[in-house]
C-alpha cells in the first residue's frame, strides 16, 4: 500500500532522536518526582495512602517562618531587583562607546559560583572585614557614624528574624541583578526607538517617556523577567545557609536540605519530600502564569 | 555646549558604578593575596601591598633575633624571636614570604656584627596562597579534578541527547513538538533541590551515589532541554539547501553532516558546553546532598567557611573557582542577552 510505502524504517524515524531525551527524563525526572509524591502520600510504616505527611508540614515549628521569609524574601527582592535592573538596562541600552565592556562588567556577579558569594561575604562582614575597611578608606564610616547610623565598626551579621533576611536580599540583588537586567535589556533592544523619540519630541521627560511608553510596550518582558525572578527567589537558601548557617533564617528550600542532611530516618525524610512538594507546587503555579503570559505576548505581538 | 562635560560626567558615573559593582570580587582577589599576619589589619587595602616592611635586631643577651614589622598604624610591632631558621619558618607561614635560612642570615647577619637594626623590604610569593590552598584544605586537588570531570560528563551528556533533541525538532516532522517545547520549560523551571531527596535514593539504587556521573546526570536535567532550545534554533537556521546540493553532489549523510552542517551549527554547540560547565561547574546545593566523601572545588569551599585562620587560602581557592566561570560568561555575553542567563 501507499502509505506503508512513505513510511521510513524505525531506525531512520526523527522518533529516535527523540528517544534518549525522552528516556533520560523518564528515568532521571519523572521517576524521582513520581517516588518524591508517592513519598508524601503514603504512611511511614510503609502503609497505605495518607495525609499525615502534609499535615506534618504544618506542625514543624519553623514551617511559619520559612513561608513567611521565603515571600518577603520573594517579593521585596524582585521588586527591589526590578527598579535597579531597569535604571542599568535603561543606561546601558543608550549605547555609548564602551558599553558592551561595562555590559560585561555588570554581568561578573552572576557568573560567580555560589560557594565563592559566601566566601566573599565572609570574609566582607566581620568586624574588621573588608565592608568595614571600604567604609572607613572612603570616609563613608565617619559620615554615617556623624549621622547616627553607625557607632564604631558593625559586626554586620549580626542580624535576626527580618532584618536578616532584609539583609540577605542586598546581598542576593548583588548577584543576580545582572540577569534581570539582561532579559529587560533584550526587551529594549527590540523597542523600536521611534516611538520614544517621538515622545521626546513632542515634550515628554525622560521619566514620561520611559512611564508611559517604554514599559508598556516592554510589558511581557518586563512579566517574564519578574516570574523568573519569583522562581529561583522561591528556591533561596544557600545564600542563608553559607552567612548565618542552617535553622537559623528558614527558608523552604532550606528547610528541605536541613531535615535531609542532620536528620536520619523516616520522619525527616517524610518532612522533606513534603517540604519539595510545597516547593514544587508554588513554583509550577508561577511556572503556569508564565507560559500564560508568553502565549498571550506571543498572540499580542504577531 | 556643555556636551563635553556632561560626557566626562556620564563615563565617570559609569565607572563608579561599575567600580562599586566589583568591589566584593576586589577585596577577595586582594584577600587571595593576604598574608596571615595582614588578615588582622584595619583598614585592609583595596590594592594588595606584595612586600612587607620588617627589621631585624640582634639580641645579644638571649641569643637570637627579633622581628618587627610595620604595622598599619606606622610603627614597628615586635611579632617574634628567634634563629634565621624559625624565623624563615614564621616568615613563610605568618607573611608569605619565602627565604631559606641561609638567606636570611645572609640578610640580617650585619645585625649580629654590629648590634644595629636592620630594615628590609620582604617581598612576598605573590602566589603562594595559591599553592598553599591545596596543602591546606586536603583533597582540594581531587575536588578540582572532580569539578573538570562532572563538568566534562555533563556537557557531553547534554551535548548528545540534547543536540539530537535539538535536531529533529528543528528538522523533522514530529507529533507533539508543542508538547516537548513545554516539557522542557517545565524540567528547566522545576526545583532541582526538591528531587534531589529522591534523585539520591535512584542515584543509590543505580550505584551512582557520591559519583561524578551521578553529579552530571542531575546537571544535565536543566541542560539538556537549554541544549536542544539553542540547538534547535541554530539547526532551523542553517540553510537545508545546501545540504540537499551537497547530497545531490554524491556526498553521504554523515559526510554531508560532517562537512556542511557542524562548522555551522559549532557555535551553538560551544555555548551549550559552556552553559553545562557553568551549570556543573558552580553548583553547590545539589553536591552537598547527592555526594559525601567526593566533593567538587565548589563544595570544598562551601565547606571551608567558618575556618577564620585560613581564610586567604579559601579566598585563593575562590578565585581559582571564579576565573573559568567569568571567562566563560565573556564569550558567553551575546547569547545569553538572547536567551535571558
Amino acid at each position: 500500500m501507499n502509505s506503508t510505502k512513505t513510511k521510513k524504517p524505525f531506525f531512520k524515524s526523527p522518533y529516535l532522536l527523540v528517544l534518549p531525551a525522552l528516556l533520560f527524563y523518564s528515568i532521571f525526572w519523572a521517576y524521582p518526582v513520581f517516588t518524591a509524591i508517592r513519598e508524601v502520600f503514603t504512611a511511614i510504616d510503609g502503609g497505605g495512602f495518607t495525609l499525615d505527611n502534609v499535615f506534618a508540614l504544618f506542625h514543624d515549628k519553623k514551617f511559619e517562618a520559612a513561608v513567611t521569609n521565603t515571600l518577603v524574601f520573594a517579593l521585596v527582592s524582585i521588586s527591589l531587583q526590578f527598579v535597579l535592573a531597569l535604571a542599568l538596562a535603561l543606561i546601558i541600552n543608550r549605547n555609548f562607546k564602551g558599553s558592551s565592556i561595562f555590559l560585561f562588567v555588570m554581568m561578573i556577579p552572576m557568573a560567580i559560583p555560589i560557594s565563592a558569594v559566601g566566601v566573599i561575604w565572609n570574609t566582607g562582614l566581620t568586624q574588621y572585614g573588608w565592608l568595614n575597611s571600604f567604609l572607613d578608606i572612603t570616609g563613608l564610616q565617619a559620615i554615617l557614624e556623624w549621622l547616627g547610623i553607625l557607632d564604631g565598626l558593625h559586626l554586620w551579621t549580626d542580624v535576626s528574624g527580618m532584618n536578616a533576611v532584609m539583609f540577605l536580599i542586598l546581598i542576593d540583588t548583588w548577584t543576580v541583578l545582572p540577569s534581570v537586567m539582561i532579559i529587560i535589556l533584550a526587551g529594549l533592544q527590540n523597542l523600536n526607538k521611534e516611538y520614544s523619540e517621538a515622545a521626546l519630541v513632542f515634550g515628554a521627560n525622560r521619566f514620561q517617556t520611559v512611564k508611559d511608553i517604554v514599559i508598556p510596550i516592554i510589558k511581557p518582558t518586563i512579566i517574564t523577567a519578574l516570574l523568573l525572578r519569583i522562581i529561583s527567589g522561591v528556591q533561596v537558601w544557600l545564600i542563608s545557609v553559607m552567612i548565618f548557617d542552617f535553622d537559623k533564617v528558614p527558608f523552604l528550600v532550606e528547610r528541605i536540605v536541613y531535615y535531609t542532611k542532620f536528620y536520619y530516618g523516616e520522619e525527616a525524610y517524610k518532612l522533606s519530600v513534603s517540604y519539595s512538594l510545597f516547593v514544587v507546587l508554588i513554583v509550577m503555579g508561577i511556572a503556569y502564569l508564565f507560559l500564560r503570559a508568553n502565549r498571550k505576548a506571543e498572540r499580542g505581538v504577531v | 555646549m556643555n556636551k563635553g562635560a556632561n560626557k566626562a560626567l556620564f563615563y565617570m558615573f559609569i565607572t563608579f558604578l561599575g567600580f562599586v559593582f566589583l568591589i566584593p570580587l576586589i577585596y577577595l582577589t586582594t584577600t587571595s593575596f593576604t598574608s596571615r599576619i595582614e588578615l588582622t589589619d584595619f583598614p585592609k587595602p583595596i590594592i594588595p601591598k606584595f612586600y612587607h616592611d620588617v627589621e631585624f635586631q640582634w639580641d645579644n643577651d638571649n641569643n637570637r633575633y627579633n622581628f618587627s614589622r610595620l604595622n598599619n598604624d606606622g610603627e614597628y610591632e615586635l611579632l617574634i624571636w628567634g634563629d634565621s631558621e624559625g624565623l624563615s619558618k614564621y616568615l613563610e607561614e605568618k607573611l608569605n614570604v619565602v627565604m631559606t635560612p641561609d638567606e636570611l642570615e645572609d640578610e640580617i647577619r650585619i645585625s649580629k656584627e654590629t648590634g644595629d637594626v636592620v630594615h628590609l623590604k620582604l617581598y612576598k610569593t605573590v602566589f603562594l596562597n595559591y599553592t598553599k590552598f591545596f596543602d591546606v584544605f586536603s583533597g582540594a586537588g581531587n575536588a578540582f579534578k572532580n569539578s573538570v570531570k562532572v563538568a566534562i560528563y555533563t556537557i557531553i551528556l547534554s551535548l548528545s541527547v540534547g543536540g539530537s533533541l535539538g535536531y529533529a525538532l528543528a528538522r523533522s516532522e514530529i507529533k507533539g513538538k508543542e508538547a516537548i517545547g513545554i516539557g522542557a520549560l517545565v524540567v528547566r523551571m522545576f526545583p532541582t533541590i526538591a528531587i534531589s531527596v529522591s534523585a539520591a535514593v535512584m542515584l543509590i539504587n543505580f550505584g551512582l551515589f557520591d559519583s561524578m556521573i551521578g553529579l552530571a546526570v542531575v546537571y544535565s536535567i536543566p541542560n539538556i532541554g537549554l541544549t536542544a532550545w539553542i540547538t534547535k534554533g541554530i539547526f532551523m537556521g542553517v540553510n537545508k539547501e545546501l545540504e540537499e546540493a551537497s547530497l545531490v553532489f554524491g556526498a553521504t549523510k554523515l559526510q554531508t553532516f560532517k562537512k556542511i552542517t557542524l562548522p555551522l551549527v559549532l557555535p551553538a554547540f560551544a555555548a551549550s558546553s559552556m552553559y553545562a560547565f557553568i551549570t556543573a561547574w558552580n553548583d553547590t546545593g545539589v553536591a552537598l546532598l547527592l555526594t559525601n566523601r567526593n566533593q567538587t572545588l565548589a563544595l570544598l569551599l562551601y565547606n571551608s567557611i567558618g575556618g577564620t585562620s585560613s581564610i586567604h587560602y579559601a579566598a585563593a581557592g575562590s578565585v581559582l573557582l571564579i576565573t573559568p566561570a567569568v571567562i566563560f560568561t565573556f564569550f558567553l555575553r551575546k547569547y545569553i542577552n538572547k536567551l535571558w542567563g
